[in-house]
């Protein structure tokens, strides 16, 4: 009876090969010319299309903008713009180019291509367009001369220049070539690349949201004299899950991890020869959106008996393992046009508990079930979901946490009807102005979008945030903001939890990385790889 | 009957199953009473999270600070309950329908076995999915979505079974001696088709757990703070490897639940086979 | 043998339209609004409403289904709502990566589980027959993701001999395009580098793969080689006084072989199921892990697509295995 055994000792005995084929420790980035992103990509790599927090490493080493963020905190320095005038009466802008700057395919950046990228942004009227829609048309972008771009807004709007960075500066000759029936070359783009930045996108080897390769640009306009040793090559091999992420990190296969490793990870990593972990402070705010439409959130004492029902010390210290600082206002405490004396709301079920009662003497529906929508995808935001229910749970209130994709959660904020009763997001940087958190989460001429999803409706913030917008001095501005977050503080529209630290896995042999809230890190210029 | 149970208790994988499924339904039915602490379902207990097994947590606690063990135990109730229904339903509709195709023939059982191809034509996870997405994610959503892929499976065996019977001498005879349709089919060719129905009832369950499990994996299926076994293994992905108790119990349990269905299954397969049975 | 595998081809086209009709309904019917999913975040009522113009949303189903058989005929599945890219060229480029895996898998579920089945079989109801039953048993039950997790943690963390992630390193070029097919093209284009970075790592991903085939296998090679036990050709031989090991290699499997060849086709449902799991934790870029992306972001044109190229192999697979049972045994080629 020795046959069966024999071949099943022959088959086995194949495989135990093949593994043994593998001499140790084949799989290693040790290539010292390549930096490997485990980070995520973008749904398609057109930077008028997308404008999310994957798209920065797209955005930020692909392209160029007139303006761009740099440092910690954020300094707005000129970039493929000299400089730049605006009229006194903050209408008309003008922006003088730099020359000499060439496009990866080597024809010279002018104005028309400026005017060319700003036009398209607003025709095609997706994500980076909201700042510039209101206040913009095509035709109110003009080239005076070669160098020279000139806008001329509708109404004065102050964040426009903190705006600018947002659009990358595109070149018009390539995409023009891909154009089909006046799609602006939409379908094209998304998998290719038109841009003059540090880094050429290598089309041939781009998969969505799976390889993406850039290769050096040498011919980039600020030269490389500030880095010696520069990256070669960035290769983003995003890795979908966060426990296969930490170990690529660690067994040298990625470089980078993303930035919202989970703090019970940290350690793990501080503790590897090969990883660290790096935490910089950016501007990023964690938010609980309440629905006001929907009863019992447009009565104020319900929606503050859930503002003072969300254990926000157990969150940042416990579960976040104190990677977050507490921020009781709605935007990042490190900005200006913050009241500082303004006393936010703390974890008190006692207290949640009268307002509660006060509630339901007003006829507010304290009993019926609610809803809380996280991203399945956000391991916290589903912990602050499951926080959040079980400390209702105590007050009586049954809350069911419904885990949603970023994408159709967003889509879902477009009425009021759809908007969910609560659910949890992040507002990154995307310019740095209050006009990116209080703006156009608290103005109701946003309502529609998901930045304005709580559907708050005050007249007199209205009036002050549309003031502060239409002003052009922060002397000016400050003073109102810090008027209409008190007032906003006082409505207790929505629940604001903290400001964040990222936390991001690093290999040892990064060295030069500038951090900068704008990008989180993601700009690749000054890095090099050591051996 | 006792002679299959007899025959049942001589195969021993098979009895390891029947033991394995007994225990299962106990823990589900008296669930609370087990449990050390039935309230952690939806409490939070956030000085004590992720804590390695203990005398006073045996399995450890998971990343909101709960009891493993009672999550376990109380998440018995709902993989059953959800692989029963999710098999009732499938049931309902796939018998009825392979017995009318198998026993009435032409056009309606043309369309009826190409509607089940149509849906077998596609992978069950994968169209589970879609519907799931589609019905807005939640355990209704994924107990619909399962149920409405798996009763191809019955009405294929039902249908083999009734085309079979229904052109055997004795279907001939009954019909000779003036039978009714209803008489025929509800108590002559049903209960031989009972068998096969029972024996992929039985492995359905614990492949429907499976599925279910991976559902909630993927954030399709139970939704938080429900102590569903997938979805507490797809929350503790991001505490692994260092907590290893937090996946592995409620991955055991899976695995115990699944395999004494699909022994069970399996052995009562032996029996009823009767290819088989002439071996033994 | 031409006319058998057409007559099959015509027998699955119905089966196919079905599951094009099924799956429209479905995407078409159920509310869900692909229009705002597709402009973005910023996206005005306005630009909602010419998006759904554009894409035809706003037409009578009936002819938006003609519509899209039309082109679907003309192999164009219409382009991603987030890529932006041709769906037939995002399954040409996902789909061999897929086979791939699936093949590998199968490949080892076959090596390993028919002896496997075969010695269970000879040991029947004896103590090999009942540990094999229920390790095999334990091969479908076990969690494939926690098991996958366990494998990266020993070979690629502990080990070091595989690697963790992907297809490819992310430092090897691939070769040139050929096929499609990484393994045939780095073979083809003479890349010896590129094919031993591939080979090593498909190892953990296929064998994570193989686990539920191979306890099918099992199961269906020893019902089968029991089944042909029982045959008088067997008694018949052991009185000639064939020794028993030449009698079962030699023709009891080749008689009971032919039944697992059949059920070949049925497990690669489970493959594919599997292959969700798999490909998503080992990054492996598939079209699994494409279908869960598009399901979950609700991507009306990938989810179509993928789910009729999806019965399509399905399909193929069936034909292919029925055309193997029938070169094993001709008898069958000439059924209806």
């Amino acid at each position: 009876m020795s046959a069966p055994l024999k071949l099943g000792r022959r088959s086995l005995g194949g495989i135990a090969t093949a593994a043994m084929l593998a001499p140790g420790r084949t799989t290693l980035a040790a290539d010292p010319s390549t930096y490997v992103s485990g980070w995520a990509l973008p749904f398609n790599l057109d930077p008028h299309q997308v404008f999310d927090v994957p798209m920065q490493g797209v955005m930020l080493n692909a392209y160029d903008g007139l303006y761009r963020y740099q440092n910690d905190p954020p300094e707005i320095v000129p970039w493929l713009a000299e400089s730049h005038t605006v009229s006194e009466d903050g209408l008309v802008w003008e922006f003088k180019l730099r020359s000499g700057v060439k496009f990866h395919d080597g024809s010279e950046m002018t104005a028309e291509d400026v005017v060319y990228s700003f036009r398209r942004v607003l025709a095609l009227a997706l994500a980076p367009a909201g700042a510039f829609l209101p206040i913009l048309t095509q035709d109110r972008i003009t080239a005076p001369s070669k160098m020279v771009v000139r806008f001329e807004l509708k109404v004065p709007y102050a964040p426009f220049f903190s705006a600018i960075p947002i659009v990358s500066i595109v070149n018009p000759r390539v995409i023009q070539a891909n154009e089909k029936n006046g799609d602006w070359a939409k379908s094209w783009l998304a998998s290719n690349g038109a841009g003059s930045g540090a880094y050429k996108i290598i089309p041939t080897n781009y998969r969505p949201l799976e390889l993406l390769d850039m290769e050096i640009n040498p011919d980039h306009f600020l030269g490389w004299s500030h880095n010696p040793k520069p990256v070669k090559r960035i290769a983003y091999r995003p890795v979908k899950e966060t426990s296969t992420r930490v170990l690529a990190l660690l067994n040298g296969s990625i470089d980078c991890t993303d930035t919202n490793l989970p703090g019970d990870q940290v350690e793990r990593i501080n503790a590897s020869k090969v990883a660290y972990v790096q935490k910089d402070v950016v501007m990023r705010i964690f938010i609980i959106r309440m629905n006001n439409t929907k009863p019992p959130f447009n009565n104020l004492n319900a929606r503050k008996a859930f503002a003072h029902a969300f254990n926000y010390s157990g969150f940042i210290n416990d579960i976040l393992g104190g990677y977050a600082t507490r921020d009781p206002y709605p935007m990042p405490d490190n900005l200006w046009g913050i009241p500082k004396d303004a006393k936010g709301y703390d974890y008190d079920l006692k207290k949640a508990k009268e307002y509660m009662a006060k509630a339901i003497a007003e006829g507010a529906p304290m009993k019926r079930p609610f809803e809380i929508h996280v991203q399945s995808d956000n391991d916290q935001a589903l912990q602050s979901g499951q926080l959040f229910q079980s400390d209702l749970a105590q007050i009586g209130i049954n809350l069911k946490v419904v885990g949603g994709v970023w994408g159709n959660m967003t889509a879902n904020t477009k009425t009021p009807e759809t908007t969910p009763d609560m659910w949890v997001h992040w507002v990154s940087t995307y310019f740095v102005d209050p006009e990116n958190w209080v703006g156009q989460m608290y103005d109701s001429q946003f309502h529609g979008t998901w930045k304005a999803s709580c559907y708050y409706k005050n007249a007199e913030v209205d009036g002050l945030l549309r003031k502060a917008r239409s002003s052009l001095t922060q002397e000016v501005r400050a003073p109102l903001y810090e008027q209409a977050i008190r007032q906003i503080m006082a409505d207790s529209p929505d629940i604001w939890v903290y400001n964040s630290m990222q936390l991001q896995g690093l290999n040892k042999r990064i060295k030069g990385r500038k951090f900068c809230t704008v990008g989180q890190g993601s700009e690749m210029r000054t890095v090099s790889l050591e051996t | 009957m006792s002679l299959i149970l007899r025959k049942l208790a001589r195969d021993v994988p098979a009895v390891i199953g029947l033991t394995i499924v007994i225990v299962v339904l106990i823990i589900a039915v008296l669930g609370p009473l087990l449990a050390p602490y039935p309230e952690d379902i939806a409490a939070s207990h956030l000085m004590r999270r992720l804590k390695p097994p203990s005398w006073a947590y045996p399995f450890g606690t998971d990343n909101l600070g709960r009891d493993i063990l009672s999550r376990v135990i109380m998440g018995a109730r709902g993989a059953l309950m959800v692989a029963m229904t999710v098999v009732s339903i499938a049931m309902a509709i796939g018998v009825p329908l392979g017995l009318i195709a198998g026993y009435r023939g032409g056009w309606l059982s043309e369309v009826i076995m190409r509607v089940t191809d149509a849906v077998l034509a596609i992978p069950q996870l994968v169209l589970a999915l879609a519907l799931a997405q589609l019905l807005t994610p939640s355990l209704e959503s994924a107990m619909l979505a399962l149920s409405l892929t798996y009763w191809p499976f019955f009405t294929r065996i039902v249908f083999a079974e009734t085309r079979r019977l229904t052109s055997s001498l004795f279907v001939d005879a009954l019909r000779g001696i003036g039978a009714g349709t209803a008489r025929i089919v509800f108590l002559h060719i049903l209960p031989n088709a009972a068998s096969p129905i029972i024996v992929r009832a039985t492995i359905g369950l614990g492949f429907t757990i499976l599925v279910a499990a991976v559902l909630g994996f993927l954030g399709m299926g139970a939704t938080p703070p429900a102590p569903d076994w997938g979805l507490s293994i797809a929350e503790s992905r991001t505490y692994l490897p260092a907590a290893w108790w937090y996946a592995t119990f409620p991955g055991l349990a899976i695995l115990l639940t699944v395999m004494g269905f699909n022994l069970l299954g399996d052995g009562l397969r032996d029996l009823v086979d009767p290819r088989l049975r002439r071996s033994r | 043998m031409l006319g058998f595998i057409a007559r099959r081809c015509g027998l699955a086209l119905p089966s196919l339209f079905g599951l094009l009709v099924v799956t429209f309904i479905l995407v078409r019917v159920v509310p869900h609004d692909s229009a705002a999913a597709m402009a973005g975040d910023a996206a005005t009522p306005e630009q909602i409403a010419k998006l759904t113009k554009e894409a035809g949303l706003d037409r009578p189903i009936v002819e938006q289904f003609v519509l899209y058989v039309g082109k679907v005929a003309r192999f164009d599945f219409g382009e991603s709502a987030f890529s932006r890219r041709e769906v037939s060229l995002d399954i040409m480029e996902r789909l061999p990566a897929t086979l791939t895996l699936t093949f590998c898998a199968l490949a080892i579920s076959i090596t390993i589980g028919i002896p496997l089945g075969v010695f269970a079989a000879l040991r029947h109801n004896q103590w090999p027959d009942y540990v094999l039953r229920i390790v095999s048993v334990l091969g479908v039950a076990v969690a494939a993701f926690w098991f996958a997790i366990m494998l990266q943690l020993l070979f690629s963390m502990q080990l070091g001999w595989l690697p963790l992630r992907g297809e490819l390193s992310a430092t090897m070029s691939r070769p040139e395009r050929v096929t499609g097919f990484l393994l045939f093209d780095s073979v083809i284009t003479g890349r010896w580098d590129a094919l031993r970075d591939a080979l090593h790592h498909i190892v953990l991903p296929a064998f994570t793969l193989s686990l539920g085939g191979l306890a099918s296998i099992v199961r269906f090679t020893r019902a089968g080689v029991l089944d042909t036990l029982q045959n008088d050709f067997v008694s018949y031989g052991r009185a000639m006084g064939y020794r028993r090991s030449r009698l079962v290699w030699r023709y009891v499997l080749r008689n009971s072989v032919t039944a697992t060849i059949t059920q070949i086709g049925l497990l690669f449902g489970g493959l594919i199921a599997g292959g969700v799991v798999v490909e998503s934790i080992y990054d492996y870029p598939g079209i699994c892990s494409y279908t869960v992306q598009a399901i979950l972001t609700g991507d009306n044109q990938v989810m179509l697509a993928v789910t009729l190229m999806v019965g399509v192999v399905y399909a193929a697979v069936n034909i292919l295995t029925d055309l193997v049972h029938g070169l094993v045994d001709p008898r069958l080629l000439d059924k209806p």
